[in-house]
């Protein structure tokens, strides 16, 4: 056979290994400079632990089989063991098992690959990076801003100037589909409908017959708000009247905190943000670059996972795509960084050749050795 | 920073006339887009039309190739890709159906009974798929191209789902409908990155809006 990596998962030879190296190491610092300590997890995780985080349980993994699942397999105990999708759920689990008598707040970043199993007509990597943080046992608006602005800095650490953070809450939607039908049916529809980002869907499933006319219209204009400042104004009106604006107030607190304290890029609210991830409890948010047609960033705040787990305290985190991150610099024009000259060191005698070139690395040379 | 243009994916077929006045009534420049000829793309002054094969619309627009576009519902069911489905433009009315030959009553209920599995031919297995598993029918699906009508005259498949407007070539095949499955108009669809990212792709869904917003749905 010609030798060859399976579909999806590839080498990365030394300019891209050196540049991808530099990126993590700016990001990670800049996590670092916020408190974050560095958290590693397996590679594998019981396929059990991942579906206890999904409240959507089984049905809505074979939904999203055809085009994206966890990478499983059997091990040799006979368990059904995944590839970690991502790392969100192990770092729970961490904190609910293993730091489980220790007094949190908890402040984790991690680098690490994640997989996931995708259609081969997809034509999307199976392996790829996640660089992201998980701020454990913190709720409220101060902490949703404090992750939002983690995220700014990361990004910015990353080298990107031009990129759009848009941020959302699934607080204001839940409150009005509740509140909308009795219906469970019609709320997963709905619900499946954001995820899906069907606004012509949205619209149908409002007007059906059964569901509150004036929920129904504000959940539809809902799904069409996006923009600055101004947005939180049009929200406000839609839902006041409604009594479904708790959760808007603290979006409009976080946003504003977001704004006073970042300085590179753009702040949006857009409440047609629903992350495909059904997790999130509270704030939603993604970031793009103009130049890539994939969110660069995703995350949010997700205040019922933990209780999953055996601790039952508020989180919120994110995770930036590496392999996006780097598409969006080089779009951007920016060059993989330097490594510096290296300096060949010769001698005829070993030992000498050797000694020299100690002697140079000391100073901080590159040196390699010569002769045959 | 001088932005480049905006790219629309449009698709040819029976979508293709109505979106180029549509286009045009919202006040972009389709000098040319009318009649292409071999040209896949038509560039004017802010903007570039990628004329498409309606299935390539939302696969376009997933990995960037363009901003925005338009196609019909029933290929991005069937897509099942990372777009915004953002407006419904009100043309191309279509509806999927089950349908099996019109002089042979019965025979698939008879055939199901005694296999316990239908045979379906299709041009859409994912939308025949989960429009079975939903009823509970066991269906094998034969997966073709065109002319999904022969498979059931040759005795190739049970019944077929397949798209119609009007359901002339259904009769004119001796083909009855059975079951419907959904119906489709056409869409503006938008990846999700320029919507949040580009203010003209976020300006073409409203202006599409407001022109489609009282339209009665039309066949195209």
């Amino acid at each position: 056979m010609i030798p060859r990596t399976p579909r999806g998962f590839r080498d990365v030879l030394p300019t891209e290994a050196a540049w991808r190296k530099t990126i993590t190491q700016a990001v990670s610092t800049q996590f670092g400079l916020w408190g974050y300590l560095p958290l590693e997890t397996p590679a594998i995780e019981l396929a059990d632990v991942i579906g206890m985080a999904s409240s959507l349980g089984k049905d809505s993994l074979q939904a999203h089989a055809a085009a994206e699942a966890p990478f499983r397999f059997f091990d040799s105990d006979s368990n059904l063991v995944a590839l970690r999708p991502d790392v969100t759920i192990p770092v729970a689990r961490v904190a609910a098992t293993r730091l489980r008598d220790e007094k949190g707040p908890f402040r984790f970043y991690y680098a690490q690959p994640v997989f996931a199993e995708r259609e081969s007509t997809y034509g999307q990597e199976r392996e790829f990076t996640q660089l992201g943080v998980e701020c454990i046992g913190k709720g409220g608006y101060v902490a949703d801003a404090e992750v939002l602005c983690v995220l700014f800095e990361a990004l910015q650490a990353a080298g990107l100037s031009t990129f759009t953070v848009a941020i959302g809450t699934v607080g204001v939607l839940n409150a009005l589909v509740r509140q909308a039908s009795d219906s469970p049916e019609w709320h997963d529809r709905i619900l499946q409908a954001f995820h899906k980002s069907d606004l012509v869907g949205i619209d149908l499933l409002t007007k059906e017959e059964g569901v509150k006319p004036a929920y129904g219209d504000a959940i539809a204009r809902l799904a069409r708000i996006r923009g600055g400042k101004e947005a939180f104004g049009a929200c406000a009106e839609l839902v006041a009247p409604l009594g479904c604006e708790s959760d808007l107030e603290q979006l409009q607190r976080t946003y504003e905190l977001v704004e006073e304290n970042t300085h590179m890029g753009t702040l949006m609210v857009d409440f047609s943000i629903v992350s495909s991830f059904d997790y999130y409890t509270g704030l939603v948010f993604k970031a793009y670059a103009p130049e890539v047609p994939a969110s660069l960033a995703s995350g949010g705040r997700y205040d019922t996972t933990m209780a999953a787990f055996g601790r039952n305290e508020p989180a919120a985190g994110f995770a930036l795509g590496l392999e996006r991150v780097l598409a969006a610099l080089e779009a951007q024009g920016a060059t993989p960084p330097d490594v510096g000259p290296e300096q060949v060191v010769s001698d005829d005698d070993p030992k000498l050749m050797f000694a020299k070139a100690a002697q140079l690395r000391a100073q901080g040379v590159r040196v390699v050795l010569g002769g045959e | 920073m001088q932005k480049r243009n905006l790219r629309i994916a449009v698709s040819k077929g029976s979508l293709f006339n109505d979106a180029v006045e549509l286009l045009g009534q919202a006040g972009l420049d389709t000098t040319g887009l009318a009649n292409p000829g071999r040209h896949l793309i038509i560039s004017n002054p802010g903007v570039d039309f990628i004329i498409v094969r309606p299935t390539d619309a939302p696969v376009f627009t997933t990995y960037g190739g363009a901003d925005c576009g338009i196609c019909g519902k029933d290929t991005l069911v069937e897509a099942r890709l990372n777009v915004m489905e953002m407006v419904d433009l009100k043309f191309g009315y279509c509806r999927f159906v089950v349908a099996e030959p019109a002089d042979m009553p019965g025979a698939a209920e008879a055939s199901y009974e005694k296999l316990g599995v239908l045979r379906v031919a299709t041009k859409y297995p994912r939308i025949t798929q989960s429009f079975y598993e939903e009823a509970g029918v066991q269906v094998d699906i034969i997966k073709m191209h065109g002319n999904i009508e022969l498979a059931p005259l040759v005795g190739m498949a049970d019944r077929i789902v397949d798209i119609t407007a009007t359901g002339t070539t259904l009769r004119e095949n001796n083909l009855r409908v059975v079951d419907e499955v959904l119906a489709s108009t056409a869409r503006f669809i938008a990846n999700p990155a320029s919507v949040r990212t580009d203010s003209r792709v976020r300006e073409l869904a409203a202006k599409l809006e407001e022109l489609t917003r009282d339209r009665e749905v039309t066949m195209s």
